[in-house]
């Protein structure tokens, strides 16, 4: 369980990391399109563009491997750990929040972009709840016998 | 210590019941049955009006007899056969996707007021099946092409027969409503001219059918400039259609020209604008008449994209710049006021048609949806009119995007924007422009009985849910969306 915990707080640092890139990745193939007039804004959603559509995925996956962290930090028994993950899982549902509403409110996407760093940040923290918990636990576990 | 650990199982488990579990009844709720008829889904909305009568098939009308004359001799008789073909784009290029009789665009079909006319359409090689839906043309409701709703899908070696009377002059066009999303986008599409019983003597008509297809947009099925030939000084009619998912501008660049028509219907004494551009929204057209230059220059007509345009004039012209006017005409006070045949004193039914955008589940798929009046496909709206009804429906956009409604099977005339009452030439749409933000109230007469879709027309968005229904009492299909044959309008 601990080390679930761990992975999963990892996966969501690492998926912000990785979103930033497919967001970047997907805006210079516009600007790169549109340079080279292969694309014109003809509302065609379904025109092929990876970045973005790596990002949405991501934007699914990221939430949910949150909530698995918060299930998982439930068993886990990691001093802190159900707070952290309470709030990774916060932090990413704030962040959708933000997505949808930039959409209509594009100065919104200023605060999706700083509070994707805020995310891989508490990611980054609550998975090193288990660094602590390791050590306690060793300690715990040497007294049991005794 | 066992006990303080089975506690902490039990607490560890109820909270994880807690949040998978509402998610979880979320997903499952969302799912739609592989099979349904339209008029099982959605929620019944009687504007206000009297609750249905008698709402058994016994003493109903069943879709497939609302037909057009199925006796007399047509007028106008033809054949498309749809296939997966390769389109020629000129210059060089070509793009793989959908003809009828070879071409993309399909044949014109030029027609005159009052012809009966006959289509029959046969699938060759379209794997998903089509039909074809008259877009703008008030058809009778049989003929209407929805796949799953008015017909089933024409699979490959099937045919159907069209049967319908072109009772109003105007520009139209018409598509395939199977797939409508993927076929229409790859050229399943042509136009229809319906010329007035006297016409206009000697005026050039021409059509300009502005389409993308994988990113390269073209008038008529042509990348680059495109040229008609005129002599200076002949009257010049350009019918532009944007068959697109998105809103276009569109305008005469060189000469003064005039909007003669939207969707179909004429405007009531518009009058002459120059250096200006018109918002074309995605399935909708507008007519645009002009006189070449008797400079010897040639006109432009602007497509929205500088490298593709249709230029009018005399062989060798200098044609006009491709340069985008900065100006855009509001056809809401363009024109002068004319009667519209009825009074708003006295609606039977107001309806509401609230467009927004949340996450959540769509067929069990997590994503960012359209909702209409808060609520997610297939939970969207059934509006109930009964025949004779006058409705007014007040459409708004919170969702962040434009979305380019089209209501089949009738016109409604433009009542008001944003609370400010239009004020020029009558406005009858079949296509209108909802930017974000917007709202519109709309006015129609309910004539045309049968099961009718409204729906954005930017038809990706219709696949992400954002569709309703207008309804007839006592009207009913056979026809179901899903089944053997696979039927998926959007």
């Amino acid at each position: 369980m601990r080390s679930t915990y761990r992975v999963l707080a990892m996966l969501v640092a690492l998926g912000v990391v990785l979103q930033a890139a497919f967001i970047a990745f997907a805006w210079f193939t516009v600007i790169n399109d549109v340079d080279s007039g292969a694309l014109t804004f003809t509302g065609e959603d379904d025109q092929y563009n990876a970045g973005h559509m790596l990002h949405s995925i991501g934007g699914m996956l990221i939430p949910a491997l949150s909530l698995a962290l918060l299930v998982v930090s439930f068993f886990a028994k990691i001093p802190g750990g159900i707070k952290w993950a309470a709030i990774v899982f916060g932090v990413a549902v704030l962040q959708v929040v933000l997505g949808v509403t930039a959409f209509e409110l594009p100065a919104v996407g200023l605060l999706h972009g700083m509070n994707a760093l805020a995310l891989a940040v508490v990611a980054d923290l609550a998975g090193r709840r288990v660094g602590h918990a390791g050590t306690t636990t060793a300690t715990a576990r040497t007294r049991t016998p005794a | 210590m066992a006990g303080r650990g089975h506690w902490r199982l039990l607490a560890a488990s109820a909270a994880t019941l807690a949040l998978v579990v509402p998610l979880g009844w979320l997903w499952w709720a969302s799912l739609v049955p592989d099979t349904y008829s339209v008029m099982e889904m959605g929620v019944v909305d009687l504007g206000g009006g009297p609750a249905t009568t008698g709402h058994d098939a016994h003493d109903g009308r069943d879709v497939s007899t609302l037909t057009g004359p199925r006796g007399g001799s047509p007028d106008v008789e033809v054949t498309l056969v749809a296939r997966a073909d390769a389109i020629d784009l000129g210059e060089g290029s070509a793009v793989g996707g959908y003809t009828l009789n070879g071409t993309s665009p399909g044949p014109e079909l030029r027609l005159t007021r009052g012809d009966l006319v006959e289509v029959r359409l046969v699938n060759e090689s379209v794997p998903d099946g089509v039909t074809l839906h008259w877009h703008g043309v008030d058809v009778p409701n049989a003929e209407d092409g929805v796949a799953g709703v008015t017909q089933n899908a024409v699979m490959v070696g099937e045919r159907h027969v069209y049967r319908w009377v072109a009772e109003d002059a105007g520009t139209y066009w018409y598509h395939s409503h199977q797939v409508s999303h993927e076929q229409v986008r790859r050229g399943l599409f042509g136009t229809v001219v319906v010329q007035p019983r006297s016409a206009t003597g000697g005026e050039l008509d021409m059509v300009a059918a502005i389409h993308t297809y994988d990113g390269r947009r073209t008038v008529n099925g042509r990348v680059g400039e495109s040229w008609r030939e005129a002599a200076p000084g002949s009257p010049v009619r350009v019918r532009v259609v944007n068959t697109d998912n998105a809103p276009l501008h569109t305008w005469v660049a060189g000469t003064p020209y005039r909007v003669v028509a939207v969707d179909g219907y004429d405007l009531n004494r518009p009058t002459e604008v120059e250096d200006t551009s018109v918002l074309l929204t995605a399935g909708g057209r507008v007519d645009l008449e002009f006189t070449v230059p008797s400079d010897g220059t040639a006109v432009r007509v602007g497509t929205g994209v500088a490298d593709t345009s249709l230029v009018v004039g005399p062989q060798g012209a200098t044609p006009a710049s491709t340069a985008e006017p900065e100006a855009e005409l509001d056809l809401l006070d363009y024109g002068s006021p004319a009667p519209l045949g009825f009074t708003l004193d006295d609606v039977d039914r107001r309806f509401e048609y609230r467009i927004g955008r949340s996450p959540g589940f769509l067929d069990g798929m997590p994503g960012l949806w359209w909702t209409v009046n808060g609520e997610m496909f297939p939970d969207v709206p059934m509006y109930v009119v009964r025949e004779g009804d006058l409705v007014v429906m007040t459409i708004r956009n919170d969702s962040g995007d434009v979305h380019p409604m089209h209501l089949h099977g009738h016109h409604a005339v433009v009542v008001s924007r944003d609370g400010e009452p239009a004020t020029g030439s009558p406005l009858w749409v079949d296509s209108l422009n909802v930017a974000d933000g917007e709202t519109y109230e709309i006015a129609f007469v309910a004539d045309n009985p049968g099961i009718w879709m409204d729906h954005c027309h930017n038809l990706p968005h219709a696949t992400e849910g954002l569709l309703a229904h207008l309804m007839y009492e006592g009207v009913t299909t056979p026809y179901e969306v899903g089944g053997e044959v696979e039927n998926s309008p959007e």
